[in-house]
């Protein structure tokens, strides 16, 4: 009976070790991903199998477009906040909500010139390859027209 | 020695037992009680927990301890083992790199950038 229980032990103990091991040596390259500094860019050599040149060349690209980015952030908070007051107490349409929606669309599209402009200097940053996938991915994450509704694949 | 004989033995036993009388009387209700208590063990299912167990102990005691058996048994949880491990792991590293692929175009999008 002991031996029976000992091997019984032993097995689930097997089982256990085996499944720790793995899991912690399986997700080690993710795990390393997230300890980096900027783990989105460590994801993206990761993802794209970039050169430390190509991604030299990636980082500085983003390094470069961030502050364009939080300019933009804050025209566009700016102007939501005036859209809003003047949606507030609105009933009908008036020649200032028409400027105000005309404005969004008009920092909207400016945005999205910015990132795509963006986004083509990154692809040509990276091997010819890479940087189709890159422009394949990320237009599709950036401009599917879902109209903030779920994707329904 | 005439006494010793079967057949008195019996008399003498029937005897007795006429003469018997039990003195102390019934508890109160005692034949109901009598036919719910039987009532209840008929209804009762019947008990085979102890027979898996046993079944089991004796499993563990005499067949698991078989040399090749014992070999198999380990060989098949830690396959298990292994491939639990490996799903397991698969799906958080999926999980992540699309959890950080999500957060490389929220940083460069303007429209899905967080507000502090």
């Amino acid at each position: 009976m002991k031996k029976g229980v000992l091997i019984l032990v032993c097995g689930l103990v097997a089982a256990a070790a085996a499944y720790g091991c793995i899991y912690f040596a399986c997700t080690a390259s993710a795990r390393s991903l997230q300890r980096t500094d900027i783990p989105e860019l460590a994801w993206l050599k990761d993802e794209f199998n970039l050169s430390d040149a190509a991604f030299k060349r990636v980082s500085d690209l983003h390094a470069a477009y961030l502050p364009q980015c939080r300019d933009m952030c804050r025209e566009i908070d700016a102007h939501n906040v005036k859209l809003q007051a003047l949606l507030a107490g609105a009933t009908n349409m008036t020649p200032e909500i028409t400027g105000a929606l005309a404005e969004s669309a008009r920092l909207r599209s400016g945005c999205q010139s910015m990132m795509l402009r963006h986004f083509f200097q990154v692809s040509q940053a990276m091997p010819p390859e890479q940087g189709r996938r890159y422009l394949s991915w990320v237009k599709e994450k950036v401009f599917l027209p879902d109209y903030g509704m779920p994707n329904e694949k | 020695m005439k006494n010793n004989e079967p057949g008195d033995q019996e008399e003498a036993l029937r005897k007795v037992l006429k003469e018997w009388r039990v003195g102390a009387a019934l508890p109160p209700r005692f034949q109901e009680e009598v036919w719910r208590r039987i009532e209840q063990a008929e209804r009762a299912p019947a008990p085979i927990a102890p027979s898996v167990r046993a079944f089991i102990t004796r499993w563990i005691g005499t067949v698991l301890p078989r040399p090749a058996l014992a070999a198999s048994y380990v060989a098949i949880l830690l396959a298990i083992g292994v491939t639990a491990g490996w799903a397991q792991a698969h799906q958080e590293t999926r999980r992540v790199k699309n959890e950080l692929g999500e957060r490389y175009v929220r940083v460069l999008d303007p429209y899905q950038t967080p507000r502090q």
